[in-house]
């Protein structure tokens, strides 16, 4: 795409229970701020079906124009479906730039667009600003985010980017843009890959990334049983149960309680992990947290360098007087 | 079956990676492996062909230094029965369209003794940068299907038939062949080689690829990249904060509970 006759930044808006996906509507805000910058404006595409009320959501979060495409032939995520519909959309429209959220698919379609337009695609950006070229400037972890890695797509257009869940804040109240409703047909040959069954195992929703407090287990905890203590504790304080990967590879919980690298990246207000090290992997997971205590027998543990309040000591010990303690202070 | 599964060599993830004096990340001096959700893919593939029990190929494939050579050796002794390593001082630089179009060659060339491939497998992302992309932008470069976080394989009356992992649960997804699948972790792990695989592997030979294969030099390394580093640095670090080590773990939670209520972020 022609870098001259480019401009505004598209946002890829995902759906889910008939609303915007949290980080769908950070994206939409992080766009705003960086098109207010710029003098340009953010459109934002919702396609699915039954998206009437997502549409509206998105043109009260940020976007000046909401492409509502509603359609029963778009009511299910199809990578081959969406990135035509977002193709069809991004040719007409000549966006300078289109962030999509990082959920699962939004990190498939949004590299997909890259290679259908020949550009470039920004990973888990985590921080953006613009460059003296007015090019957007994105910030991009390495190594489990123990380094950082400032990108820029200086020529090719359109600048995509997935942006990390909870890295950048949602605006609320920002304005009420309009709602257009446009239809698109996608040919059949534009369909390599169709999804023939959908199937939720988990059958209790686990929304991490948009808990306050999270109890936290690890293989310190060393049972299924002990485990319970961290569902109590989280329970207790109204926060959600995370977990790492060997407490999961171990089936004491169910894997959408994943926390870290390859799990959920989290920015709870507190965040308490039990009989945790901290592998580099899980703590690039917890570090936006606002307030971190850490339970661990080891007092070398990675996870005290992060941890506000850090417990040396033995988590199945220290949980039970943690939990009535608890107790104590919501009964006075 | 005739199968290729396409691997990045990596550092070590288990050990933390910093800024080195060169202001690049120090990455030297850690042990390099094959990408984790490579070995998956291999294993995945690996697994595949023994189901089959028939005479499928699995072909290795790996853009990336000389010293990759060790990293392809490791997956001949675990499933691999051929492997190439494409390497050339012209690819450095590359972001990952321009890596899919050095294996899109590479596959053209290997695809004029092999005939073609059926499945291509790659891990759905690489420990190091953690992009994800590469099976996308190869997919779309060779205009096959791709499916993503793949946990389970089949083909079926010429389609491969693939669950795709989710937050929720699963997607069976079909695609015609060839194929991209880019794989997660399955419920398995990867198999540990063998002493006699392992010597049998040392003498396979290596073949080689440079940017002679390429059919438009433009596209890869640095000039070709779309997307351009500025520049590498550490993340600030969070401070330590305190450290709590009573008589008994009982008095120590005592006190942890305390500082917390201090600090408000209890109740």
């Amino acid at each position: 795409m022609n870098k001259a006759e480019t401009k505004n930044i598209l946002v890829y808006i995902e759906v889910a229970d008939a609303a915007p996906v949290k980080v769908s509507l950070e994206s939409l805000a992080q766009a705003k701020r960086m098109a207010d910058e710029k003098g340009e404006k953010v459109i934002a595409a919702v396609i699915g079906q039954n998206i009437g009320d997502a549409a509206k959501e998105a043109a009260a979060a940020g976007a000046d124009k909401v492409i509502a495409v509603d359609d029963a032939a778009f009511a299910d995520f199809n990578l081959d479906v969406t990135a035509d519909v977002m193709m069809q959309i991004i040719e007409k429209e000549k966006p300078e730039a289109v962030f999509v959220g990082g959920t699962q698919d939004g990190k498939d379609l949004a590299p997909k667009l890259g290679a259908k337009c020949a550009t470039g695609c920004a990973s888990d950006v985590v921080g953006m600003k613009l460059d003296e070229q007015g090019n957007i400037d994105f910030t991009c972890p390495l190594y489990s985010g123990t380094v950082l890695e400032d990108v820029v797509i200086a020529e090719a257009r359109p600048q995509i980017a997935t942006l990390r869940s909870g890295a950048f804040k949602k605006l609320e109240e920002a304005g009420q843009g309009e709602v257009v409703a446009e239809s698109f047909t996608v040919a059949d040959d534009a369909v390599k890959a169709k999804i023939t069954e959908t199937v939720k195992e988990l059958t209790e929703s686990v929304n991490l990334e948009d808990a306050e407090i999270i109890v936290s287990g690890g293989r310190g905890m060393g049972s299924a049983d002990n485990f319970k203590l961290v569902q109590e504790l989280a329970d207790l304080l109204g926060g959600v149960v995370g977990a790492t990967r060997p407490a999961i590879e171990d089936g004491w919980v169910p894997r959408n309680h994943q926390v870290g690298q390859s799990g959920k990246i989290v920015a709870p207000k507190l965040y308490i992990a039990c009989g945790i090290s901290g592998a580099t992997q899980h703590l690039s997971g917890i570090t936006g947290s606002d307030y971190i205590v850490a339970i661990n027998k080891d007092e070398d543990a990675p996870i005290f360098s992060v941890a506000n309040i850090g417990i040396v000591g033995n988590a199945l010990k220290v949980l039970p007087v943690m939990i009535e303690e608890v107790k104590k202070i919501q009964a006075q | 079956m005739n199968i290729l599964v396409c691997i990045k060599q990596v550092p070590d993830d288990s050990v933390e990676v910093g800024i080195g004096a060169d202001g690049k990340p120090a990455i030297d001096s850690i042990t390099k492996v094959v990408n984790a959700f490579d070995t998956y893919a291999l294993e995945m593939a690996a697994r595949y062909k023994e189901a089959l029990g028939d005479d499928s190929e699995i072909t290795v494939l790996c853009v990336g230094p000389d010293e990759a050579k060790n990293s392809l050796k490791n997956c001949l002794a675990v499933g691999g029965n051929t492997a190439y390593l494409a390497s050339d001082a012209a690819f450095s630089g590359s972001d990952p369209s321009g890596v899919a179009v050095i294996i899109k060659d590479a596959i053209a060339k290997l695809e004029e003794d092999k005939g073609a491939f059926d499945l291509i497998f790659t891990g759905k992302e690489a420990t190091d940068a953690a992009l994800g992309q590469t099976g996308i932008y190869l997919a779309e470069q060779l205009n096959t299907g791709v499916i993503t976080n793949v946990i389970a394989i089949d083909v079926k009356d010429g389609k491969a038939v693939a669950k795709q992992e989710t937050d929720e649960g699963y997607r069976m997804v079909e695609s015609d062949t060839p194929v991209v699948l880019t794989v997660s972790k399955p419920d398995y792990d990867p198999r540990y080689p063998t002493i006699k695989n392992k010597m049998a592997a040392r003498k396979k030979p290596i073949e080689g690829f440079d940017a002679s294969i390429l059919a438009d030099p433009s596209l890869v390394g640095d000039a070709g990249a779309k997307v351009v580093a500025i520049k590498t640095y550490e993340p600030p670090k969070k401070e330590a904060g305190v450290k709590v080590q009573e008589e008994s773990d009982e008095d120590s939670a005592l006190k942890a509970i305390g500082m917390m209520v201090e600090a408000k972020v209890l109740g």
